[in-house]
């Protein structure tokens, strides 16, 4: 809110209004001289905590140990004066900050909360027996202000006035500190720790200066008081102390740049005047305190702006993308090139492995990219592509294997080295600083590779260079007209292209893009699969893509993938015409069951009524109107690519995900808006992809659990008599902790864990992943055999599996629904199948 | 003769175990259940105290053994259902601050309605004396510490891994919307671990008013004591715990007999140590919410 220059106003006025305003509600100078103090150590503590997004327990221990360290240092060497312990205060603390924080910023979140809460009780343990240094409970008498300047500091008046200056010149550097590159970088971590490190800022550094800047501050506001009392004492190095700091930092408004020092007054306000009453103030500003935390998190200047948003003129800043302006001229800036030598191979893979668990998602993968091209990665869902990218891209380290780009070993190194060696990533599931606007998350990506990204005192906005480039680059991609507009709040296309945007803005060597047309429009699709091809001019490119057709239409080159290895490596020409690739697309090893047709006993009256759903995921929009319903008897296939919205759609009906609008009626009865153990209870059962067996209990506990609440109703249950004689192989496992037992196996629990309390409708999500054929008949058959007595709703990425067992499929895309009608007619037409499902 | 000494400490160390056992246990039950955590912790281990104080005279040592904790319990139940539960889906640092304001509201109730001062609160007369064993010489009441401390732990033991309640309550743990889709509602579950939880902090507070003082800052004091042994352990674990409240106390033990005055020190210096090697504690294990 407050970040322009009339802040520093306020703050001005406020200091030099203070002593006169406190001298008429009655209080000393000396209290206004605390305020002071307080303000400050709660600005030094605001770096981390709204800033950066941590939450410091422990920044008394700074305030207490820059009071001792000039108190100490004054009696012991520097008698008399008061600028040398000082100074000695803050190197002080500087260097013990820097010590600790090595250790402490090794944990994020919970973990860091803890450690600093640890940190200052350890050194209030210290400073209370340590009696005959520190003085123990007693304290450290004898401080002394001395003559600074010919102004005599012993006058409380002249002190003020000196402080308030200081107060002044450290508002200051905080202010200009938060405009800079690095407090930038700060409130990115704060936003999205991981993409700040993919855009190339190795963010450790940078919380280590926030911490330690953030010491140095709450030092100094530590021996102002020091001097302002005359005594040091371990009081500052206690818990209470630093829970007194975090409060006033919360309910003064840790989102904005004033409301910690607004904190400070209204603490120092609230502590006088209650305890004229009652000597219990802290106890109402413990309750208090509570109140704001769960009402009010962003604290008084939270209310503040919520009271005068009526008042303000309300900007709207549309992010529709009709507010665009789009470039004609599709040339790259040349600002992103990267100087580099010429190489014909850019990226090279040899042997990689990489596996999860018992899974073996990629095995032996081998992949050249050369420079120059656009080249495809592509095959079909569970063929392991994404797990690849990934580990080239560097979020996962390879089991085996090597990665290299020109020759350089790059795997398993950390994100933002590999990022700053030349690798850009987009990202599939959009990971962008939601919170800041467009040209806030480009500036940031252009300004990890400028050479002021540790600039601390001049302004993000002031550096001509990084400005010019980020505005080239947002013009190259089309979202000029929208620079302002919240991230998070741009359309599903906007968001993907602003993902690519911040890739390209690392000047990248080789650009990996994961699924970019993934959600957009046909017209979307078009302009920026032109792009892509484009830049693959002068950068390399991989992209992994669904849409075959537009892929055989742009790429240079193509790899195919399936279960885990390459297929087929080569140009569009070898792929598209090589019988391998059309088999694993079609389906293949499962030919047998899939011949034989399966007997329909549908019945027209209507079990599942799904009516306009709407469902989010945060602030994306994951299911669009989507309706169709399930008949008595029936198996309905619900198809279509990764991220269309199916596993979403499966939450949806039990309940897992709340849809925001729209109906779910089942036999009538409207279930939008239920608990999902209640929705369960009535009759849906649910089998999670990957299985969700509770590890560490038997198949006897998870059935057990499985059956506890859902005794009543009038669907069918099996008890443990049937299930061992649908699933005989479960008989001898009965007592094996679930987590032991193979893929098959489990998915055979699953499934009867599902199935022992009452069902009506049962879920499937991908139950036939990672089977081998044999078991994959066996479930098969259960399955066709079960449409007898229940119905079902299976998503499952083996097309020919679910086709042959379903009566009827729903098509999903972009979270729409994009076709309905008999499975018979996308089993037996492949032109069909093609147009549908992109295949 | 030292030899003798050492083993002393060491196992006057387990029992010093034995009671932060029982206050992390909890801490980490509800840690694992709810993510929450709770900061005011010790706050109910002090109201434990102060109720045992109160009840002594009403019921005797015993009965206030019971009903203290249980009474904790119930404040728990009530503190679960109105405020932790706004907070399991939120932000962790939210519920962080929570707790701490929540902790800061008891202290001071404590003091508004008991005052500064200790209360006086003596060991039993049943309890008092000495007990030899062996070679070694123990106060009679820690030894009963140790042993309501162990049996309390072992019912928790079988509460969690051997009943079916323990069963819902750590697959809620692994999956709580799994959970839900077996039709089991987990909030009744969430509500009776918090309610564990602080019950067990209840107890510690009666068995320890004897020998710590009863005073209103006394839940502070204890505290950042078991939060170490939960960050050592590892968030979540049960054994872990177990493990991590054996060794401070023992750490503890064998530095006191050294330097005394580096008691409280030495735990900070082994988990900063622990924290180096296994950053995730010894057992812990990785909860994506809260790094």
């Amino acid at each position: 809110m407050l970040n322009s220059r009339a802040s520093l106003v306020i703050v001005a006025l406020s200091l030099a209004l203070l002593p006169f305003v406190l001298d008429v509600v009655g209080l000393p100078l000396r209290s206004a001289i605390d305020v002071v103090a307080f303000a400050i150590a709660c600005m030094g503590l605001n770096i981390l905590v709204g800033n950066t997004g941590l939450v410091s327990f422990g920044h008394g221990a700074w305030f207490g140990l820059g009071a001792y360290a000039a108190a100490l240092s004054q009696r012991y060497w520097f008698a008399g004066s008061v600028i040398l312990p000082s100074l000695f205060a803050i190197a002080f603390v500087a260097v013990a900050a820097v010590l600790s924080g090595a250790l402490i910023l090794r944990r994020r979140g919970v973990y860091f909360s803890l450690l600093t809460l640890a940190l200052t009780a350890l050194l209030f343990a210290i400073g209370y027996r340590w009696t005959e240094f520190t003085g123990g409970e007693s304290g450290l008498g004898g401080v002394t202000r001395a003559t600074v300047l010919g102004v005599d500091l012993e006058r409380d008046s002249n002190y003020y006035w000196v402080i308030a200056a200081l107060a002044m010149a450290v508002c200051f550097l905080l202010w200009r500190f938060h405009r800079s590159p690095v407090g930038s970088v700060l409130v990115a971590i704060r936003e999205n720790e991981q993409r700040a490190r993919f855009i190339g800022y190795p963010t450790n550094r940078y919380k280590l200066i926030g911490f330690l800047l953030s010491a140095v501050v709450v030092a100094v506001a530590g021996t102002v008081s020091v001097f302002n009392h005359r005594f040091a004492s371990a009081e500052p190095l206690s818990v209470a102390f630093s829970g007194e700091l975090i409060a006033m930092v919360v309910i003064g408004g840790m989102r904005s740049f004033l409301g910690p020092a607004l904190g400070a007054l209204f603490f120092i306000l609230f502590r006088e005047f209650l305890s004229i009453w009652t000597p219990h103030w802290l106890f109402y500003f413990g309750l208090l305190f509570i109140g704001f935390v769960v009402f009010s998190p962003t604290g008084l200047v939270g209310v503040a702006e919520r009271l005068l948003a009526p008042l303000r003129r309300r900007e709207i800043k549309a992010a529709a993308m009709a507010g665009r302006r789009t470039a004609e001229d599709l040339s790259l800036p040349q600002n992103l090139l990267r100087a580099h030598a010429h190489n014909s191979l850019v990226l090279s893979a040899r042997n990689l492995e990489k596996s999860f668990g018992g899974i073996h998602a990629v095995r032996g993968f081998d992949l050249s990219v050369r420079d120059r091209t656009l080249h495809a990665l592509i095959g079909p869902n569970g063929a392991g592509k994404t797990t690849a990218f990934n580990v080239l891209s560097g979020l996962y380290a390879p089991d085996a294997g090597s990665v290299e780009l020109e020759g350089k070993s790059i795997a398993g190194l950390k994100p933002e080295d590999i990022t700053r060696a030349g690798v850009g990533r987009s990202f599939q599931i959009t990971n962008l600083f939601g919170g800041l606007s467009v040209e806030e998350n480009v500036r940031l990506a252009v300004q990890a590779r400028s050479r002021m990204r540790y600039a601390m005192w001049h302004s993000t906005a002031s550096l001509s260079d990084i400005h010019t480039d980020t505005v080239e680059l947002i013009g190259y991609l089309g979202l000029a007209g929208i620079e302002s507009a919240e991230a998070s709040s741009l359309s599903y296309g906007g968001q993907r292209l602003l993902d690519m945007g911040l890739a390209l803005a690392t000047q990248p060597r080789i650009l990996l893009l994961d699924e970019p047309l993934a959600g957009l429009a046909v017209a979307e699709r078009e302009r920026i699969a032109k792009l892509i091809k484009t830049i693959s001019a002068e950068i390399p490119i991989l992209l992994v893509e669904h849409d075959i057709d537009r892929v055989f239409r742009i790429a240079d080159h193509v790899t195919v993938m399936n279960d885990g290895a390459v297929l087929v490596d080569g140009t569009v020409e070898d792929a598209r015409n090589n019988d391998k690739v059309r088999a694993v697309y079609i389906g293949s090893g499962t030919a047998a069951i899939v011949a034989e047709q399966r007997k329909s006993v549908v019945e027209p009256d209507r079990l599942l009524t799904v009516d306009s759903v709407n469902t989010f995921y945060g602030k994306s929009h994951i299911l669009n109107s989507v309706s169709f319903d399930v008949r008595k008897h029936e198996i309905v296939a619900l198809l279509g690519r990764n991220g269309a919205g199916k596993s979403t759609l499966l939450k949806s009906l039990v309940g897992i995900a709340r849809p925001e609008a729209g109906s779910i009626k089942l036999l009538d009865q409207e279930t939008v808006g239920l608990p999902s153990a209640e929705i369960a209870r009535r009759g849906i059962g649910y089998v999670p992809q990957g299985r969700g067996l509770f590890a560490g209990m038997t198949v006897a506990d998870n059935l057990v659990l499985g059956r506890l609440k859902r005794t009543g109703g009038d669907g069918i249950r099996w008890n443990d008599g049937r299930i061992i004689e649908v699933f005989p192989r479960l008989a001898e496992r009965w007592n094996t902790p679930a987590d032991y037992l193979s893929g098959g196996e489990q998915q055979m629990v699953a499934v009867a864990r599902a199935l022992a309390g009452n069902v009506r409708v049962l879920l499937l999500d991908e139950p036939f992943e990672g089977l081998s054929p044999a078991v994959t008949q066996e479930l098969f058959e259960v399955f066709d055999r079960l449409r007898e007595e229940i119905a079902i709703v299976i998503v499952d990425h083996h097309l020919d599996l679910a086709l042959a067992l379903s009566d009827r499929t729903v098509v999903l895309e972009r979270g729409s629904v994009t076709w309905t009608g008999t499975s018979a007619l996308l089993k037996d037409d492949l032109e069909l199948r093609r147009k549908v499902l992109w295949l | 003769m030292q030899y003798v000494f050492i083993l002393e400490q060491v196992l006057n160390g387990l029992l010093v175990g034995a009671y932060y056992l029982l206050i992390a246990l909890g801490l980490s039950l509800i840690f694992a259940l709810g993510g929450i955590v709770n900061l005011a912790h010790g706050g109910f281990y002090a109201i434990g105290a102060y109720l045992a104080v109160m009840l002594t005279d009403r019921v005797g040592f015993f009965g206030a053994l019971v009903a203290s904790p249980v009474l904790v319990g119930c404040l728990g139940i009530v503190i679960e259902r109105f405020l932790f539960r706004r907070f399991y889906r939120s932000d962790p640092i939210l519920s962080l601050l929570l707790t701490f304001g929540l902790a800061m509201v008891i202290e001071q109730g404590l003091r508004i309605v008991f005052g500064a001062a200790p209360l006086p609160f003596s060991i039993p007369a049943e309890l008092r004396g000495q007990l030899l064993v062996g070679d070694f010489i123990y106060p009679r009441y820690r030894l009963f510490i140790f042993g309501v401390a162990l049996a309390a732990v072992t019912a928790t033991w079988f509460i969690v891994y051997r009943t079916t309640f323990g069963r819902v309550v750590r697959a809620g743990v692994q999956n709580p919307d799994i959970v839900g889709a077996l039709g089991i509602s987990l909030a009744p579950y969430m509500t009776a671990i918090a309610a564990l939880g602080v019950g067990l902090a209840g107890l510690a507070g009666v068995l320890l008013a004897p020998i710590a003082g009863v005073h209103p800052a006394m839940g502070a004091e204890i505290l950042t004591a078991a939060f170490v042994v939960v960050v050592i352990g590892g968030l979540g674990s049960f054994w872990g715990v177990i493990a991590a409240a054996t060794l401070v106390g023992v750490v503890r033990g064998i530095t006191i007999y050294f330097n005394p005055s580096w008691g409280e020190a030495s735990m900070y210096l082994l988990m900063a140590l622990v924290l180096l090697v296994r950053p995730r504690g010894l057992f812990g294990e990785r909860i994506e919410k809260f790094e």
